[in-house]
């Protein structure tokens, strides 16, 4: 009898655990060990080192070639990739932050790596930059995560600056002349306008002249700063939402929808996003990130397009913002790894490997020689519109170390303004509180 | 008799560990991290009431309860009538009974996933079909999940949030009046009593107990529900303040601005809030609550 019920409980103890385990966390996405190279056996002079990559989007983002050409540069390194979908990675890299298991390098945008430095979880790089880097190789770009106490936390992964994209059929088949470097936005609102149809009369506008966007980089940003106001101030401490050019900035681009010239949120939702409802023909003309030409260039081969520098605001002066996404060095990696994993980082800003970068279109360059190698085969062909627009206008998006908690508490607001439920000048009010008292909390 | 003992100890310790690591320390800790900044990298720093003072005047949280007090109040008394007359109707003799409370049942069992995502489609402003309904009779469209009046979307995802939990509801709701002898029944219609009467009189009182039961059960979830407006609003961290809950707002905190010492202090004021309304509901049971 007793045995028995040994036997029972001991039976109900390992199926209750076995059903623990199951429902328990999956990590099974991100650990797919990616190429490890055998290192020889009689291995002289370079160390041993073990390095762990994290690749956010994968090899879409970050090119295969570059990858294998470091390891087959470096037999001593044995690398192990940890790649995931870009929101899975994200979502997963704080825990893993926390729980000191995050690879020993990884990239996110530049402005989270500034918060990272901040919080002490991004590595100093000031020192190797210094030693191994010539730096007149390079545009001011490499700098990007740099704080304002002289530390560096992370280098360039790619820079992805924002162009007016136009469609060409769109333009000639309504008689409108192609946009030029000399547009202001005016220019390209009143030609927008020529471009809004309703194709099957039913009373809805079914063409838009210009896609705006109610995100951040192609959208409210630009917006803002177009008649000459700001977003934060200089020395990126105090916003600046209440100034009345802000406003003014932010009026226009709340009235796009209500003057016909652009669609509303839900027509993009059901056009799938707003580089589509551009490759679909729906929309002429949109501000378009760099990197959005591998998504159009694959899902849309025949779509002929190109693009054109971001106008000169109403004030007369461009703005050409970019997001950069930087590598940083996990500060909790061993010293092995920290140091594998700037040789890394010194084989990613080579000339060889950002040639490669150059010519796959995912992002620019900081390498000066790399950057005359962009593929101007494939559309866009006036990649120029880029890499001329950031040597000309090139601003961040006012990154400083609390950029991710201040341009989340803006965004709600902003898509309230751009919906209509919200006018512009009750908007700046609350904008301007909710964003000051970010930057107040995280002085 | 030592011997027992310790295969005792032995075999409970397995539940013990579970106990200790998932609840006891999280409890203890994250009362702990109310009084501290923590941001999951360095060590948490204390500052005493310092989140505790903030969370006084600070206007997301207080809207957040706002809401959840009108989610709770539109969600519960809803589901527990429904729940309460498909439990009725549905154990009487009809035809085709177990499908209908198959049928009923269904949603409790869909994923929110695909039942949110399909009811946030039905509910859009433009393209839904809730609109579509509404056009059909001239009435213009409504912003039913992201009107300027903040009640509305707390409403409608009340509304969904009915469909989805009058089922199992109504399962605990039928136990209970499965359980009224047929006897009862007999004598009552011997004395004349009407169905009205016969529910009033005799099957309320009986049910009651489950009645209750039902009600704390669905006011606790319903201040603490998180997957349903994580899928039927957008994602969390950029959900206007309007239409904030406690759980995403602490969700928001805690994961994705890595406020982890303000989140707890939030998690451990929805923990009083929900104790003391449950206590409240409480103290009415003996008022109308029938034990035999």
């Amino acid at each position: 009898m007793k045995k028995g019920l040994l036997v029972l409980s001991a039976s109900m103890l390992a199926l209750s655990l076995a059903a623990c385990s199951s429902g328990g966390e999956k990590p099974a996405e991100s650990a797919k060990p990616g190429d490890a190279s055998k290192s020889p056996e009689a291995s002289k002079a370079p160390k041993q080192m073990t390095l762990k990559i994290g690749l956010p989007g994968s090899y879409d983002v970050t090119k295969k070639e570059i990858i294998d050409g470091f390891i087959a540069k470096n037999p001593n390194i044995k690398v192990e990739l940890v790649e995931a979908p870009w929101g899975d990675f994200v979502k997963k890299i704080q825990t893993e932050i926390a729980g000191g298991t995050a690879p020993d390098i990884w990239f996110q945008e530049n402005a989270v790596i500034l918060g990272y430095g901040k919080r002490g979880v991004a590595e100093d790089l000031s020192g190797y930059i210094k030693k191994d880097l010539k730096q007149d190789e390079y545009i001011s770009g490499l700098f990007a995560a740099q704080s304002s106490d002289g530390k560096v936390y992370g280098v360039p992964h790619g820079i992805n600056p924002i162009a007016l994209a136009y469609n060409k059929k769109m333009f000639t088949d309504a008689g409108v002349p192609l946009p030029t470097k000399d547009w202001t936005y005016q220019d390209m609102l009143d030609a927008a306008k020529k471009l809004s149809k309703d194709t099957n009369g039913d009373g809805k506008l079914d063409q838009y002249g210009f896609g705006a966007s109610s995100s951040i980089t192609v959208g409210w940003y630009p917006w803002t700063r177009s008649k000459g106001g700001q977003v934060l101030d200089e020395t990126k401490s105090k916003a600046m939402f209440t100034d009345p050019k802000s406003l003014d900035g932010i009026k226009t681009w709340a009235n796009l929808v209500k003057d016909g010239i652009s669609p509303d949120a839900d027509f993009y939702t059901a056009a799938g996003g707003d580089w589509k409802a551009f490759a679909s023909g729906k929309v002429a003309m949109f501000f378009m990130q760099y990197s959005n030409s591998a998504l159009i260039n694959k899902d849309f081969p025949n779509l002929d397009y190109d693009t054109i520098e971001i106008p000169k605001g109403y004030d007369g002066k461009r703005l050409v913002p970019m997001v950069t996404n930087s590598w940083l060095i996990f500060s909790k990696a061993k010293a092995d790894a920290k140091e594998a994993a700037w040789e890394f980082m010194k084989y990613y800003l080579s000339e060889e490997a950002q040639t490669v970068l150059a010519k796959s279109g995912a992002a620019l360059p900081v390498n000066k020689k790399a950057m005359t190698q962009l593929d101007t085969n494939a559309s866009p062909k006036n990649k120029k519109a880029y890499s001329d627009g950031i040597a000309e206008a090139g601003v961040t998006l006012d990154e400083n170390p609390s950029w991710n908690e201040w341009r989340l508490a803006a965004q709600p607001i902003y898509s309230d303004i751009y919906a209509g439920k919200l006018t512009p000048e009750e908007g700046v009010k609350q904008l301007q509180e909710k964003v000051q008292k970010v930057l107040d909390d995280n002085k | 008799m030592q011997k027992q003992n310790r295969w005792g100890y032995i075999l409970t310790l397995p539940f013990t560990i579970h106990f200790i690591v998932f609840f006891a320390f999280p409890f203890i800790f994250s009362f702990y991290l109310t009084f501290t900044k923590w941001d999951m990298f360095n060590a948490p720093d204390w500052i005493g009431m310092g989140n505790w003072t903030k969370l006084l005047t600070d206007k997301p949280f207080w809207y957040a309860i706002r809401n959840a007090a009108l989610f709770a109040a539109v969600f519960v008394p809803l589901q527990t009538i429904f729940a309460l007359i498909l439990a009725f109707f549905l154990n009487q003799a009809i035809r085709a009974k177990s499908f209908y409370r198959v049928i009923y049942f269904l949603p409790v069992v869909t994923p929110w996933l695909a039942g949110g995502t399909m009811w946030r489609w039905m509910m859009n402003k433009t393209y839904g079909l809730a609109n579509y309904m509404l056009s059909l009779f001239d009435i213009p469209p409504v912003d039913w999940l992201d009107s300027k009046y903040w009640w509305l979307p707390i409403t409608s995802v009340a509304l969904v949030n009915v469909w989805k939990g009058v089922g199992s509801s109504m399962i605990i709701l039928l136990a209970g009046i499965q359980s009224v002898s047929k006897e009862l029944y007999e004598a009552a219609a011997l004395d004349g009593a009407t169905r009205w009467t016969l529910f009033w009189k005799i099957v309320f009182p009986i049910v009651s107990p489950m009645i209750f039961l039902v009600l704390i059960l669905s006011t606790i979830s319903s201040f603490q529900a998180f997957d349903v407006f994580l899928v039927m609003f957008s994602s969390p961290d950029i959900v206007s303040d309007q239409k904030l809950t406690p759980n995403i707002l602490i969700y928001k905190d805690a994961f994705l601005t890595s406020k982890m010492g303000y989140a707890s202090a939030m998690s451990w004021a929805l923990f009083v809030l929900i104790i003391s309304v449950t206590l409240v509901q409480k103290w009415f049971e003996k008022r109308w609550v029938h034990y035999e």
